[in-house]
């Protein structure tokens, strides 16, 4: 058995934070956290998972450093300006998924009454909290983008652990405009010095000055890897985009967040020269495709068969550069117009528009919207979205499915639907 | 006296007459105001601008069957939407625009949709913050500008001070009568039955509010000599009977509240966004003559929908209502797949664990009520109590 595996065996056996605390305290020591980045097959898997584990670790074991439940979407330059370590439960969810751990968690969630028509990455978070599987925090931080559903799960969360007066929601406006930015910057601005007063933790200035610098150099390496993606077309294996929700979210502003993208520029560009020296790339057939939404967690076919179709995905519309440069001088409201500048705030049409120029940019040959349970925002879109596509004479799939729990999704039927499509890519 | 036959006799032909909604309401009814229509769907909308505007606000119920929705929206997708949405699609409402909110996620998939899909009928989409602090209000305040100038655009048409004036003292007086309807109901609940109060707060939400408003007043009043002559004092079918309080959302259904009227079910306190939440607080005129933000301070302060962000402030309102209306059971109605509602129920249940109340949890569709198994479980609940 392989170090992977004896982790989730050991996990799934043991659900509890005692061991959880423990294997990270082993698997984070030099050493063994060396052998276990060697076990993966490409250098951005390789530092993705240490960073994980770094992470995780730091949320679990450090007792110097509060700790900030914060949800997806949610600038984390804040974070890591005030010296936060933030704990992500919906990444975390996803976690829960690729461990096997889901079936618990949701069904803990469930006897908590939380309804089975939510969405799993909350119901699943929100198991592992009631199961006290998380780590406690110090501060909740959530915000309405993109859905409804942070902002309700969250407050129960700082219920649950007390804390409500340290449960803060920013409240993203709808619309981009002055008044907007204003709004949204007095709310960072008074969520941070709140937790500042609380915590202990002086706001520096300088400390939040590099924060914003690392966070702009994260942006730089991650739209020159978008831009690579253009042209790409082999990839290292196992690489898949919809793996790196958390450093892209929740290591903006750190230094493990510019290596991890570095790291996977200088590795995709190494792919992309052998492609063009060898010409390999001019693979004529192969069908380009865009992933909309995120994807299963758990383990599934989908990529394998997409693979075997000679179908690949060549960009994911959440990886998409969508805020600009940020401005060290006004951190808060740089921050605000990271946020307001987010696709799925406001209008469909902000997200039809990142799609339309993912399409252009990727020429891709289909779209794939994984159309996760329960996600309102996003499948409430998704006949725009395919309408949209369709003007351009681009077939979406809307593939039905979660993302969390696998016995809600049906592994026949999710192939009989991919072959479908490829059919009608390729006719 | 109670068994006096004489009594019964006239007890029941005063509550035919107080239960016959159309004959009170016939002016409202059969209204020859021919002011066009704005459609609206959440209580956070002021009407208020919508009638300075020279419009009469009707709330969008959406009784229509549901079938072209279908391939608009998702299968788990809120039905009051997808109702809506086929109405809409449908014409029937005749409106000359449709407001929005950003209440939910569902409401914003809805809006874009109206937008791409409905190209002849002007929407407009309020953002409405979810907090309540002094920058909320102020940032609310000028979301309703932005709203007004949408609605002067409707018919080329600029709003005075003076009209939005006129129109908070319109709807002001029409959320009082309305609270006052509420409180007699909830003291005579022999005489008017749910149904009843039920209509009556639909009309006030789909009727020009002047002729509401009258006919409401004269229909109080009405009410209020009745019980001047004593009459009311006979409800022995509801002397012992539990107190119930009704939780949820956009719950309309006419066949849910013709199965509670005929339960002996003593409705007294609800918490809907098609009563309370809609007609508790005013809107307070005083020196101030910034209107629109005096709007926004009622629209943010109101009691609170569950899409708002402090859960607990929601928790707090609910408990006092239990003890201030001596409730001793919670009915929870939601209608499908509302998440802000579903989300709200693991620490309902828990609060009301704690104040030892039962509660019995519902999730219904939109116009597709089927009676049997709900009327089991709510004869079981309350025969528990
Ligand atoms: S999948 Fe959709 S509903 Fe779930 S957390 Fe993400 S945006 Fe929200
Ligand atoms: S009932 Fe719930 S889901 Fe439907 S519109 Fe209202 S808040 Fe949204």
């Amino acid at each position: 058995m392989g170090i992977k595996d004896k982790l989730k065996t050991g996990v799934q056996r043991n659900l509890n934070q005692k061991y959880i605390r423990r294997l990270l305290d082993i698997i984070a020591k030099k050493p063994v956290l060396f052998a276990y980045g060697s076990t993966f097959s490409s250098l951005s898997d390789k530092y993705l998972n240490i960073f994980t584990i770094k992470s995780l670790r730091n949320a679990y074991t450090d007792n110097n450093h509060p700790v900030g439940y914060g949800s997806l979407f949610l600038p984390y330059e804040m974070f890591h300006a005030l010296g936060i370590t933030p704990f992500l439960p919906e990444v975390m969810a996803g976690f829960t998924a690729g461990l096997g751990l889901a079936t618990q968690t949701l069904k803990e969630a469930s006897s908590n009454w939380y309804s089975q028509d939510l969405c799993t990455f909350h119901r699943s978070a929100s198991g592992a909290v009631e199961l006290d599987v998380f780590p406690k925090p110090d501060f909740v931080i959530t915000t309405n983008l993109a859905c409804d559903a942070a902002q309700k799960s969250f407050y129960i969360h700082s219920v649950k652990y007390n804390i409500e007066k340290n449960f803060y929601l920013i409240d993203v406006p709808y619309e981009y405009s002055k008044e907007s930015i204003l709004y949204l910057t007095g709310q960072i601005k008074n969520i941070c010095m709140d937790i500042s007063s609380k915590s202990g933790i002086k706001l520096a200035t300088s400390k939040f000055k590099e924060v914003i610098s690392l966070s702009n150099e994260f942006r730089k390496w991650a739209i020159k890897v978008n831009n690579l993606r253009k042209t790409l077309t082999n990839y290292p294996p196992y690489y898949n985009g919809l793996n790196f929700i958390l450093p892209f979210h929740g290591l903006a502003g750190t230094r493990e967040a510019v290596i991890l993208y570095n790291q996977m520029y200088k590795e995709l560009k190494k792919y992309l020269d052998k492609e063009e020296k060898e010409k390999s790339g001019k693979n004529k057939s192969l069908k380009r495709i865009l992933w909309l939404h995120l994807k299963p967690y758990y383990k599934n076919e989908i990529f394998n068969i997409l693979e075997r179709e000679n179908c690949r995905v060549v960009f994911e519309e959440i990886n998409y550069i969508y805020w600009p440069e940020l401005d060290p001088e006004r951190p808060f409201e740089s921050l605000a117009k990271k946020m307001l500048s987010h696709f799925l705030a406001g209008r469909i049409d902000n997200r039809i528009n990142v799609i339309l120029k993912a399409a252009r940019d990727y020429k891709i040959d289909g779209a794939i919207l994984f159309s996760h349970w329960g996600c309102r925002q996003s499948n409430g879109g998704a006949r725009i979205i395919k309408d949209s596509l369709n003007k351009l004479n681009i077939p979406t799939l809307v593939l039905d499915g979660d993302c969390v729990d696998q016995n809600n999704s049906s592994q026949g039927q999710v192939k009989t639907r991919l072959q479908g499509f490829v059919e009608i890519l390729n006719s | 006296m109670l068994h006096d036959s004489k009594s019964r006799d006239d007890l029941d032909i005063l509550k035919n007459k107080i239960n016959d909604i159309s004959a009170f309401f016939e002016k409202t009814l059969f209204s020859t105001d021919k002011r066009p229509l704005v459609g609206w769907f959440c209580t956070y909308t002021p009407e208020e601008l919508i009638v300075a505007g020279g419009f009469i606000p009707v709330r969008i119920f959406g009784r229509k069957k549901i079938i072209k929705s279908e391939s608009y929206f998702p299968i788990n997708f809120c039905p009051y939407i997808k109702s809506s949405w086929e109405s809409l699609l449908s014409g029937a409402d005749n409106l000359k625009a449709v407001i929005f909110t950003n209440s939910c996620d569902g409401m914003r998939r809805f809006f874009d949709t109206a937008n791409k899909y409905l190209k002849d009928t002007p929407s407009y989409l309020l953002d409405v913050p979810h907090l309540r602090g002094v920058d909320s209000i102020d940032f609310f305040a000028n979301n309703l500008n932005n709203m007004k100038r949408f609605i002067e655009n409707l018919n080329g048409k600029k709003i005075s001070n003076k009209e939005i004036k006129n129109a908070i003292i319109l709807i002001n007086k029409k959320r009082k009568l309305l609270k006052k309807y509420s409180q007699i109901s909830t003291k005579l609940p022999e005489l008017i039955s749910i149904s009843s109060y039920f209509k009556v707060m639909e009309l006030s939400m789909i009727s020009a509010p002047e002729i509401f408003t009258d006919d409401l007043e004269r229909y109080i009043k009405f009410i209020r000599e009745a019980d001047t002559e004593n009459m009311t004092n006979l409800q022995p079918n509801y002397e012992n009977t539990p107190g119930i309080m009704i939780i949820g959302n956009f719950i309309t259904e006419e066949k849910l509240w013709g199965m509670l009227s005929t339960m002996n079910l003593k409705l007294a306190s609800d918490d809907l966004c098609i009563s309370s939440r809609y007609f508790e607080k005013q809107i307070e005129l005083g020196d101030d003559s910034d209107f629109l933000n005096l709007t926004a301070e009622r629209y943010l302060n109101k009691p609170q929908c569950m899409r708002m962000a402090d859960l607990g402030l929601k928790l707090k309102e609910i408990e006092n209502n239990i003890i201030k209306n001596n409730i001793e059971g919670v009915i929870f109605i939601s209608l499908k797949f509302c998440d802000t509602m579903l989300y709200s129920f693991p620490l309902l249940k828990q609060k009301l664990n704690d104040l030892g109340i039962p509660a019995l949890y519902l999730e219904i569709e939109y116009n597709n009520f089927s009676e049997g198994q709900l009327k089991t479980r709510v004869q079981a609940f309350l025969e528990m109590l």
